[in-house]
């Protein structure tokens, strides 16, 4: 039985030698064109609840992926990575309810989420890499992440304060199965462009800084000068996932800015895998499922009502027994079956 | 007398009332493999990280093709020609050799922060990169991760990482420390070639059957303090490097 198992996997890594250039697998061609089948019927066979639902996976994956950049590849803990986040939420909200609501209007938005995201990662970059290490910059980074969500709290004016800022949105994205596709084809550009961004010259840098940083600064890296890059490339990121989740709530508030809403992004990547980018897609997938299910389960017993006791359980459990995450997994396992498929052969 | 590439006037560092380095002078020749030998706590790594930037001096001066160096920071050091290994085996564990090297060759080629092109389509830095695998021995393993090559693999591929930066001059810190005997050999091969292309090195080390092999000149550190500089044969036959460093009588390049 092992012996037909093993003869599977050397078969798809044969094939993978000859499909290398587009690095498929006939295991993985199967796995997601199944994956794509169901994204993209579950639309039209499902209720409004489930649409939202996948709708915030996809959205929040990229935020998650954001972060993972900061993490798992830079190796830099950013307790304030909610900024660029509720930021851009906010600001298509600013900018749909005070200067119209068309497509012009959320266009220039959008830019202004860009502008602003780049600032904001400029200025964070500034303070942090300075110096101090990392629990000094965990540190530096909340205290700019509580001091722009006490500017949205205050600011009443224009951010309706804590009671948060419904506003209206264009035409084109109040339709649930269209903002779904939206979301969809957001995750998969911006998956895609990270995938190439970590696969890049700049993004193996990134990888040394975080194995260690002394050694790329005595190889001549200017190791401050990638760290930025990174914040930067994260900062946009997360600022055009905060657009698209106030697009799809239609609401912007406060909760959005929070230490909690940067951990949510952190326990993503955690449960997912760091430094794997993917990770952060399986750990959106995994959190907002069970959060989901944990509170349909309401109905069946009202233990249920303490559904955050379970939460952090099953968030416990999945640290104890899959440190590496889900991803991480998955990936050492079959390096080391790839080993001993070589041991075998000799 | 060769040209002087690099040289220290009155390199000193105190940490607290300890004076770690304390007015050390030396000259480097160009092209020549220049030896720092010293017991342990002489202060040979501290003069290192002084020289390349990792420490400030208290007092003196780092100079480099005679120009002054010491505010210099390390990256702006490595750019005028100046690389280092360390004394512990100092890689990127958890990437692949060639990953490693890689790297090192990407910093030297100086393409800039590219941002959105797969690394895979650089053909000239994979090529190198794959050059200097072969170089340093390790082309077999360039695919494992570094973590789990011996140890000897590992200084084997941290000094290919220094090479790929083509450094005028090299500072190697102990580089054959913890080395297995039989892996030894390739090593000082490995250094005799970089030394034949015609790269200064600079070493530290305090095996004496390294230092009669390649080295040209000896420099001997006692307690932070210049003890001795000059030819191999002049150094060694010093009676006061003798006396201080190795009991005396040394005649043929080892300790009696």
């Amino acid at each position: 039985m092992t012996g037909l198992f093993y003869n599977l996997i050397e078969m798809i890594i044969k094939r993978r030698k000859v499909y290398k250039n587009l690095s498929i697998s006939i295991g993985g061609l199967i796995f997601f064109t199944t994956l794509l089948l169901f994204v993209t019927i579950l639309p039209h066979v499902s209720g409004f609840s489930t649409k939202v639902l996948y709708s915030r996976i996809f959205i929040l994956a990229v935020y998650g992926m954001s972060y993972d950049i900061l993490r798992g590849y830079t190796g830099f803990i950013n307790l304030g990575h909610a900024i660029f986040f509720g930021s851009g939420a906010y600001i298509v909200g600013i900018f749909l309810t005070h200067f119209g609501n068309n497509l012009t209007v959320l266009a220039l938005a959008i830019l202004t989420v860009l502008i602003y995201s780049s600032l904001a990662a400029l200025i964070m970059g500034k303070i942090v890499f300075k110096g101090g290490g990392v629990i000094a910059a965990a540190m530096v980074t909340m205290a700019l992440g509580e001091i722009v969500r006490n500017v949205a709290e205050r600011w009443r004016e224009v951010t309706m304060g804590a009671d948060g800022l419904p506003f209206r949105v264009p035409d084109m994205f109040r339709d649930r199965i269209m903002i779904y596709y939206y979301a969809f084809l957001f995750l998969i550009i911006m998956t895609l462009a990270l995938r190439q961004f970590i696969l890049s010259p700049t993004g193996r840098v990134l990888l040394a800084i975080r194995e260690n940083e002394q050694r790329a600064i005595f190889l001549g890296f200017d190791t401050k000068k990638y760290k930025m890059i990174a914040l930067q490339v994260a900062g946009l990121s997360a600022g055009l996932a905060g657009a698209m989740f106030a697009l799809l709530n239609r609401f912007a508030n406060t909760d959005l800015l929070t230490v909690q809403q940067t951990l949510n992004a952190l326990l993503m990547t955690l449960v997912g895998g760091t430094g794997t980018l993917y990770g952060a897609i399986v750990g959106s997938a995994f959190i907002s499922l069970t959060q989901d299910t944990l509170l349909d389960l309401r109905a069946v017993h009202p233990i249920f009502d303490r559904w955050l006791l379970f939460f952090g359980s099953i968030y416990v459990l999945v640290v104890l027994f899959m440190p590496s995450g889900f991803v991480g997994l998955y990936n050492s396992k079959m390096a080391k079956l790839q080993v001993r498929l070589v041991q075998r052969k000799k | 007398m060769a040209e002087i590439l690099m040289n220290t006037k009155d390199l000193s560092i105190h940490f607290g009332a300890h004076k770690a380095v304390d007015g050390v002078s030396i000259n480097i020749e160009k092209g020549l493999f220049t030896t720092v030998l010293g017991p342990n706590g002489a202060g040979k790594t501290t003069i290192f990280n002084l020289i390349s930037g990792l420490y400030k001096p208290t007092r003196g001066k780092v100079l480099f093709r005679g120009e002054d160096i010491t505010k210099l920071s390390p990256i702006e050091r490595i750019n005028l020609g100046l690389a280092r290994s360390f004394q512990l085996t100092n890689v990127f564990p958890t990437l692949t050799a060639y990953e490693n090297i890689r790297l090192a060759v990407q910093a030297h080629s100086k393409i800039g922060c590219k941002l959105f092109m797969n690394f895979n389509r650089y053909i000239k830095i994979n090529d190198k990169s794959k050059k200097i695998l072969e170089e340093v021995l390790l082309y077999d393993k360039k695919d494992f991760i570094v973590a789990t090559l011996s140890h000897g693999e590992q200084r084997k591929l941290e000094l290919g990482m220094v090479l790929a930066l083509e450094p005028e001059i090299l500072l190697l810190d102990e580089p054959t420390a913890g080395m297995a005997i039989e892996e030894v050999p390739t090593m000082l091969d490995i250094l005799k070639n970089t030394k034949e292309k015609g790269t200064t090195i600079l070493l530290i080390e305090h095996k004496m059957d390294m230092v009669k092999q390649l080295s040209d000149k000896l420099i001997v550190i006692v307690n932070g303090k210049l003890l001795a500089q000059g030819d191999r044969e002049e150094v060694a036959n010093n009676p006061e490097v003798m006396k201080a460093y190795l009991g005396g009588g040394m005649t043929d390049g080892t300790p009696s």
